[in-house]
């Protein structure tokens, strides 16, 4: 056995409160094992696998009670147990970095920018081992490089950081934790910045590298599929305490505690499998109805963003973000716009309300070709297609209450006839995204982030659209509230006869979601299609190789 | 965080500057000041506030109040009594100004102190023995009674006579320090107030269309900014003065004039960063006008490190005035401590009364906006606070 943890517990003093944000943790670590910690936001994770490195501030926290063993391994190959609640400061640095290491979540913000990946994997094996020369280091941070799968890592030791994608950015990571040969590895949520191809890359790597030296890894993730992959035994953590431990295997299938099977059941997986099931008991199969008339017709939409250049700003070339793309939606469908990062799916989706100005094409909605209104022209259009965005925390005014994020745009299209009949409207889409009425009053600060986010369809809702933009809205939010907000979205549908353009990276959100989807690449559309249709058999090499990417859950 | 029971986010920030030290003290500096410029000529005054001539009572501090003086009176209790009327906040703001506007009108009309004023008028006649009683102020010299029925019109230490008692001494004409230094607060407020106004109202418009248009309009407003920041104020002000005579008013529009620039800039930088932002995304795509969105949506937002760059401000417009007074440039014969530092070093001796009163308040006020400043942008900034989270 590794690492044990006992009874751990972490409090955090936040003004004047005491937040027991871990609260009575216990679990063990074997050599060469991989074991997850899963939970979701604000579980208490994050902060477990802190504690276990002691990088928590001392003046902000404390553990009033509990052990965290660690067999520590002296240079000699001797061992010791030692508990790194109580070990002095200089020895528990030592322990840290040399013995246990850690990579975190955003690749973008854990190097240093004004230092070369080599200097800083150099750095990293000095510290701990100042007898190894420079020369020595280099060979080893190099071939640490290598291990990682960067190519040509000789020549890119002496690159800067911005000159890598976040990708590599993570395996340099990789590289820097493991040049040390620690004994455990602390991942805490490496690949959740990640595009989903990317992420089968660093999880494979993850898992090659652990064959090869036998290192631990404790992995912190809320991806039930990224635990599939990597773990045999995980523990699922809520509210700071582990409620349910066990093999991948028995959690998944027979999940013992409610709130492991609500998280289960809630992964948009089942929700696809559990309405199959319903549907073929219930209804047989849906008559096809006619061919709807087609809503939204995007015929050649191109817009470039300018590459400028030098003190005159010349423009030396463009950043095709959309690439020619046509696109009908009919009305009454949810079309899934998929897509990675980078690939202009969102500035897709802006350009249809005109936030972001075309290149070229025409956008037609309705038979009118929005990319030639005015301003004044426009205005109806406003409200009848309505954007909700991927952020919650950033897309509500913050000093507004929700009334007056509710009420403004209804002013300005006239809905409603004064301010009461208004309010009311606002209290009745409150109501339809299933929150309280009377939270009108609120700011944004009091609500979470999936509250948040239904008061965002609120806000489109209020004003009666035809067509919803739907960016990535589940994206920021813990799949149990995913579920949620998808299900919202699909009442809503057959109560209003909603269009809806969804744009997200998830693939198992699109197949529990759409009707049609359609897969973006490099500012073009690589493959449309039936959901079922394009998911069970892609034909276009790119969606075969997004879609093996997705870390599924065997079920 | 929900439940904390906090309403808004003016109202926490507030709150968590209050725990402040440094804005405890500001705050009660800039207080005592705001109630010497107020209450000057009750604190400080060769008229006596009530005296009784053979039964007959008067208050010749009353007949000598200028339109000045019964503004600020006025001004101060109806700010007073809005701040415990239950109205919006915005409604009280528009009603605010409106009562400044018409008090200062009804005051300028109507308001009219005897024209020839003889200080020593009342000492005369109490020495004749003319009264049967007298309440003086506490400070009994107005700041410019230069105590010509003393006979020695000259530079006292503080206390070092018995028989007339000043406190923090007199000037080279004679005039008691402290009674001009209560006066002068209102130079120092006045001006601190009024230039950093001007300055802001400039900046934000400026700034706000540049941060939200960008493009063109953020070119040229950006070399609009760099003209502006190129020009030294006090070199400015030293021309104008010298053109068109001393004028305090002039003194507050030309340092407003000038100093809008880093006002500019940061609303600049926060329209163009909550541009991108969706809640604004959100309001231009749901058609909402473009004064909603600059002013609702926008503004409310980026607002914050303007009024620490304002309490800033406000420190250095006074700073201004100082050093142009103590230039002998400021005004004639008001009182400002500026100018009072500079009669400490006319002659060759050192007149230490005149340089250390009126020198600590020029700096205890710098510093107290400062310290606000500071503790202000403390309470605004999410990342401190994440730390102590």
């Amino acid at each position: 056995m590794l690492l044990r943890v006992d009874n751990l517990h972490t409090h955090l003093r936040s003004g004047g409160q005491i937040v027991k944000a871990v609260d009575g943790v216990s679990f063990h670590i074997d050599r060469g094992e991989t074991f997850c910690l899963v939970g979701e936001s604000g579980s208490g994770k994050s902060i477990s696998a802190l504690s276990v490195m002691r990088l928590l501030p001392r003046d902000i926290s404390s553990h009033p009670a509990g052990r965290i063993l660690f067999d520590y391994r002296h240079d000699n190959g001797s061992t010791e147990q030692v508990d790194m609640l109580t070990l002095p400061e200089e020895r528990a640095r030592h322990v840290r970095g040399s013995r246990i290491t850690m990579i975190f979540q955003e690749p973008m913000n854990s190097l240093n920018p004004v230092f070369t990946i080599g200097d800083q994997i150099v750095e990293a094996l000095q510290v701990h081992h100042p007898d190894i020369d420079y020369a020595e280091a280099r060979e080893r941070a190099i071939a640490a490089l290598v291990q990682v799968q960067i190519p040509s890592a000789a020549e890119r030791f002496n690159e800067y950081p911005h000159r890598l994608s976040g990708g590599q950015r993570q395996r340099v990571m990789i590289a820097m934790a493991m040049v040390g040969e620690p004994d455990l590895l602390i991942a805490d949520e490496p690949t959740t910045a990640l595009d989903v191809t990317v992420q089968a890359e660093i999880l494979r790597l993850m898992r090659d590298l652990q064959e090869r030296r036998g290192t631990s890894i404790l992995f912190i993730t809320h991806d039930f599929g990224v635990v599939a992959q990597m773990a045999r035994r995980l523990a699922v953590m809520r509210r700071g305490q582990i409620v349910e431990t066990g093999s991948v295997d028995d959690v998944f299938h027979h999940p013992q505690h409610d709130y492991t099977r609500q998280l289960i059941a809630a992964l948009p997986e089942n929700l696809t499998r559990a309405r199959r099931l319903s549907m073929t008991e219930t209804a047989p199969k849906p008559t096809p109805s006619p061919p709807a008339p087609t809503l939204l017709d995007l015929r050649k939409l191109e817009i470039y963003f300018p590459i400028r250049k030098g003190i005159l700003r010349h423009t030396v070339g463009y950043v095709r973000a959309v690439d020619g793309i046509d696109l009908q939606i009919p009305r009454g469908q949810i079309l899934a716009l998929v897509g990675e990062s980078g690939c202009g799916k969102t500035t897709l989706g802006r350009a249809v309300l005109r936030l972001i100005p075309p290149t070229g094409g025409a956008i037609y909605f309705d038979g009118h070709d929005l990319t030639r209104l005015g301003r004044a022209k426009m205005q109806p259009f406003r409200r009848e297609i309505q954007f909700v965005f991927q952020d919650p925390m950033a897309s509500l005014n913050p000093r507004m209450t929700i009334a007056g994020t509710l009420t403004e745009p209804m002013a300005v299209h006239g809905i409603g006839e004064n301010k009461d009949d208004r309010l009311e409207r606002a209290r009745q889409a409150l109501t339809q995204v299933q929150l309280d009425p009377d939270w009108v009053w609120r700011y944004p600060h009091e609500f979470s982030g999936g509250q948040r986010q239904r008061i965002c369809i609120a806000r489109a809702l209020v004003l009666d659209p035809r067509f919803i933009i739907c960016d990535e809205i589940t994206s920021a939010l813990d799949v149990s509230v995913q579920a949620e907000i998808l299900q919202i979205l699909l009442q809503l549908r057959r109560e209003r006869d909603l269009t809806l353009l969804f744009i997200t990276h998830n693939i198992a959100v699109v197949e529990y979601l759409s009707d049609e989807m359609a897969v973006m690449y490099n500012g073009k559309i690589v493959e449309r299609g039936v959901t079922a249709k394009v998911c069970s058999s892609p034909s276009d090499p790119y969606t075969q190789r997004l879609l093996s990417a997705v870390p599924r859950v065997a079920l | 965080m929900p439940g904390r029971g906090s309403r808004s986010y003016g109202a926490q920030v507030i709150r968590e500057a209050l725990t402040n030290w440094g804005v405890r003290f500001g705050l009660a500096w800039i207080a005592i000041l705001v109630l010497a410029a107020v209450f000057a000529p009750l604190l400080a005054n060769s008229h006596p506030l009530l005296l009784s001539e053979q039964g007959h009572i008067s208050s010749p501090m009353l007949r000598y109040l200028t339109p000045g003086d019964v503004s600020l009176l006025v001004i101060f209790f109806a700010a007073i009594g809005l701040l415990f009327v239950p109205v919006r906040p915005r409604i009280k703001f528009g009603v605010f100004v409106i009562a400044v506007i018409v008090t200062v009108l009804v005051t300028h009309w109507f308001v009219v102190p005897p024209k020839l004023t003889i200080y020593e008028q009342y000492r005369d006649d109490q020495a004749a023995g003319k009264y049967d009683w007298v309440v003086y102020a506490p400070i009994p010299y107005s700041p410019k009674d230069y105590l010509r029925d003393q006979g020695d019109t000259g530079l006292e230490a503080p206390l070092s006579e018995t028989h007339q008692v000043h406190y923090f001494g007199t000037g080279t004409n004679g005039a008691d320090v402290l009674s001009r230094m209560i006066y002068a607060a209102r130079i120092a407020l006045g001006i601190g107030f009024v230039a950093t106004g001007i300055a802001m109202a400039i900046g934000v418009v400026i700034g706000g269309l540049m941060g939200y248009f960008s493009g063109l309009i953020d070119i040229i407003g950006m070399r609009l900014v760099e003209i502006f920041e190129a020009v030294p104020t006090l070199f400015l002000l030293l021309t104008f003065v010298a053109f068109f005579g001393r004028s305090l008013y002039m003194m507050m529009a030309i340092i407003g004039i000038t100093s809008w620039s880093g006002y500019a800039r940061y609303i600049r930088a926060e329209f163009l960063r909550l541009r991108q932002q969706e809640f604004v995304l959100a309001a231009i795509a749901s058609g909402l006008p473009l004064r909603s969105v600059l002013f609702r949506h926008m503004l409310p937002n980026g607002v914050a490190p303007l009024l620490v760059a304002a309490s800033f401000g406000v420190a250095s417009a006074i700073l201004a005035e100082a050093v142009l007074s103590f230039l002998g440039l400021g005004l004639v014969d008001d009182p400002s401590w500026g100018q009072m530092l500079n009669e400490a070093v006319q002659s060759s001796t050192f007149y230490w009364w005149l340089a250390a009163f009126p020198g600590g308040a020029i700096f205890l006020t710098v510093f107290a906006y400062n310290l606000m400043g500071e503790a202000l942008r403390d309470a605004i900034d999410p990342y401190l606070k994440k730390k102590a989270a």
